[in-house]
């Protein structure tokens, strides 16, 4: 039998649920839809099942595994399959301050539930104008926005465009993961937010090639046409004591941001950096050896940067350019950039709610990486809100491949690798997560 | 499903022959056989209630009782009413041949879940979303409880009448019909999702949504907890004699025994034929004999004390979703999720 899917609204008062809502119900795709929303909903439409709710959320413990889940939907869920022509798709709306853990961890832990239902995406609607507001003083908004496997910005029309980018860079930072759509009054195409997949392992790899994709460490380039000669490199104080910085030669028409020109520079930055001071600056030019610039000492800093032939160069920071004051000369004059570009950093420095990707080459021991992921989850399993991952598993001519939510975990063997390079991917959005050890913690299970 | 009934003839001696055997078209969610032992009425998933002549099958009346599916039917103990509810917040008196005697406002917008008729004592009872409320059998309301700690996932009347027990997570609230006596918690922090009181009316067991069985001695009040479940025990059933307490999570059954100083410290007995899930328990209130229904299509009787092996079986066509003796065990109703119900004559 097939599962029904099921789609989770949530997002703050005055959001846009309940319009997105009605969209949802009046607009004609022959499903029968049944609605569990809460009390603040107003739904003014007859031809769908709405059945009003209230959030009962409690923990559960089952063994080693602790979990809240929401027991009002288990019970409605489990009345409304008490019939022969079930519905084609459930809504359930949650309510503004809710955070949306327990209702997907409801559909993992719940056996009947399990069986019968799908937990097909969870929809997280950010009222663009207000969202900073809640931002700053509301854990459940930053859990809304991690957990969601699209993020709707709505009510575009009151905020500027440049408002919206910084917007959306923002929420990318804190969850890499979700598709981000902008609307105003919620006019988002229905497909869009209906047929997600975002809990289907298949769905989530094979639609998604990209969502693993790795970040860039650096979170700044710029693209400069330089001439033969030397050039300074000038910084002022910053809020961090060293940066990295690599600058390699591009080919024509190139921008320093494009993709294969910043996967090379990601390829210098693997390799271990050199420490510049400003007392020896020799910056390495081209495809060398990434800097690691010492900018302990107060003041306006100068490193040179010597361009052996004319061309044009990209400069990768790790900090961005304007933290840091950052400019190029040429004798005492400013070098504009052609470009310049920031990436969206994962390490994002005003939000404790982030995403961390990590990519590693090759395939990992299975024993290993069982015992660092059951830990990692019983120590951090509170702060992780979603994970997914394609593992390459030594030994194994498979891919494995996972997500979870909190400490609930899903995961099974997929397709054969064939001749695709072995690599692993995983993405963790969850709050005051350390990269560093999450990576190094990953690294050591390496086969 | 070939495979089942295949399997089964080989541990079960004997098929039981359907006295009959009728389709009402809908999941049956509910039934209930009058204690004359002469109908039952059936409550249906597309809202129709149904009611049944138990000696020849012939339909007595179907009712367009509810607006959303049926979810209770309870027949008054002098046979001349039943309750129903459904998905909807309000549930229904009707007389014995149908026809609507009253309406039992829930009070708020949520589904009247639970509908249940005291055993003696003229009253009803229902729950809607975290009240329950106490009505006499004309539907004038006696009693409305102050909202529980959650939504009322359980209801059962004392074996007298003299009180009524209503299950939600936080515990087990106790409300007594006897002048004086004061209502009683019994707490525990878990979602509770079945319950069962033993006709002594000594013990009150609940299965919860951890996969375990909690069980409370109300003389001291001491409780006791079962674990090891592979997933939530949602059927339980206890004996005529309260030794035996039947719980199903998965497609064994486990039997309890309270005999001694059990049911602690001991090993329940394992009735395992099942190949899906045990949906539905109930024990005949004269022999003892249990019958449990399943995901599997099959309703299996066993004597537990006895054999570990069914002694019989029959099948319907989905999953067992309702499961009902008769009151001198004449026979054994059963329904499925597809709409089949069938009753087997068992006595003899």
């Amino acid at each position: 039998m097939k599962k029904i899917p099921v789609t989770v609204l949530t997002g703050f008062l005055g959001s846009g649920k309940t319009t997105l809502l009605n969209r949802i119900l009046t607009e004609n795709h022959g499903k029968r839809i049944a609605v569990i929303e809460n009390e603040f909903g107003e739904i003014g439409i007859d031809q769908a099942l709405v059945i009003n709710s209230d959030e009962e959320v409690f923990e559960m413990n089952n063994g080693c595994i602790c979990c809240t889940v929401r027991g009002d939907l288990i019970r409605i869920l489990g009345n409304l399959m008490k019939r022969r022509d079930k519905f084609d798709h459930i809504l359930v709306e949650t309510t503004g301050m809710a955070d949306p853990g327990p209702v997907a961890q409801t559909f993992f832990v719940d056996d009947d539930l399990r069986d019968l239902f799908s937990l097909d995406g969870i929809v997280t609607l950010v009222d663009a104008k207000h969202v900073q507001l809640h931002l700053e003083d509301s854990n459940e908004c930053k859990e809304q926005i991690a957990f969601a496997d699209v993020l709707v910005l709505n009510k575009t029309d009151l905020v500027t465009d440049a408002e919206l980018d910084a917007l959306e860079r923002r929420v990318t930072s804190m969850n890499t993961m979700a598709k981000v759509l902008r609307a105003h009054n919620a006019n988002v195409p229905i497909p869009a937010v209906l047929d997600v997949g975002g809990f289907d392992l298949d769905r989530a790899v094979a639609t998604k090639p990209t969502f693993l994709e790795p970040e860039y460490p650096f979170e700044w380039a710029g693209t400069f046409e330089v001439q033969e000669g030397d050039y300074e490199l000038e910084l002022g104080d910053g809020p961090d004591p060293t940066m990295d910085l690599v600058s390699l030669y591009l080919d024509e028409g190139m921008q320093a941001h494009d993709r294969p020109a910043a996967e090379r520079a990601l390829r210098v930055w693997s390799e271990p950096a050199q420490e510049v001071t400003t007392e020896a600056p020799s910056v390495e030019r081209g495809a060398g050896q990434a800097a690691a610039l010492q900018l302990r000492a107060s003041g306006t800093k100068r490193f040179g940067l010597r361009a052996p032939r004319a061309g044009r160069i990209g400069l990768y920071a790790q900090h961005l350019a304007s933290e840091f004051a950052l400019r190029v000369l040429r004798g005492g004059t400013e070098v504009t950039p052609l470009t310049e570009h920031e990436f969206v950093a994962g390490h994002s420095h005003d939000d404790d709610v982030t995403s961390v990707g990590i990519h590693l080459e090759g395939a990992v021991d299975e024993d290993r990486l069982n015992r660092w992921v059951s830990e990692l989850l019983r120590e951090k399993g509170t702060d992780i809100f979603r994970m997914k991952g394609i593992i390459s598993i030594k030994g194994n001519e498979k891919r494995f491949v996972f997500q979870g939510v909190h400490m609930l975990f899903d995961g099974r063997e997929d397709r054969p690798w064939g001749d695709t390079p072995r690599a692993s991917d995983l993405v963790f959005i969850g709050k005051n997560l350390d990269r560093d050890a999450l990576t190094k913690g990953f690294e050591r299970c390496r086969a | 499903m070939p495979g089942v009934t295949a399997m089964e003839p080989a541990c079960a001696k004997t098929e039981l022959v359907p006295k009959w055997r009728i389709d009402v078209s809908d999941y049956v969610a509910a039934a209930d056989i009058s204690r004359d032992g002469t109908m039952c009425v059936l409550g249906v998933g597309n809202g129709q209630v149904v009611g049944v002549d138990l000696a020849t099958g012939q339909q007595r009346f179907a009712l367009h009782a509810h607006g959303g599916g049926v979810l209770g039917t309870s027949i008054s103990p002098d046979c001349e009413r039943f309750v129903t509810c459904g998905q909807e917040p309000s549930a229904r008196i009707w007389s014995r041949s149908g026809e609507l005697l009253r309406e039992l406002p829930g009070g708020g917008a949520s589904w009247v879940e639970h509908a249940a008729w005291a055993p003696a004592g003229r009253r009803v009872a229902t729950a809607a979303g975290k009240k329950v409320r106490v009505w006499t059998e004309d539907g004038e309301p006696l009693v409305e409880t102050e909202p529980l700690e959650s939504t009322v996932s359980a209801l059962a009347w004392r074996a007298d009448g003299s009180g009524l027990a209503a299950a939600c997570y936080g515990g087990v609230y106790i409300l007594p019909f006897v002048s004086g006596a004061k209502a009683r918690q019994l707490a525990w922090k878990g979602s509770l999702i079945s319950l069962a009181w033993s006709p002594d009316a000594k013990i009150i067991a609940c299965g919860s949504q951890d996969s375990s069985v909690h069980f409370w001695r109300l003389a001291s009040g001491r409780d006791s907890q079962m674990s090891g479940y592979r997933s939530k025990p949602k059927a339980l059933a206890f004996d005529r004699e309260s030794k035996l307490l039947a719980t199903a999570g998965d497609a064994t059954v486990t039997v309890w025994d309270f005999r001694g100083k059990g049911p602690e410290g001991t090993r329940p007995i394992q009735l395992q034929s099942h190949r899906g899930v045990c949906t539905r328990l109930a024990f005949s209130p004269r022999k003892g004999v249990l019958a449990s229904g399943s995901q599997d299509t099959s309703v299996l009787l066993w004597e537990p004390r006895r054999s570990t092996k069914p002694s019989r079986f029959a099948f319907l066509e989905d999953e067992i979703t309702a499961l009902q003796w008769h009151p001198a065990d004449g026979g054994v109703l059963a329904a499925d999720a597809s709409g089949n119900a069938a009753y087997w004559e068992t006595s003899g």
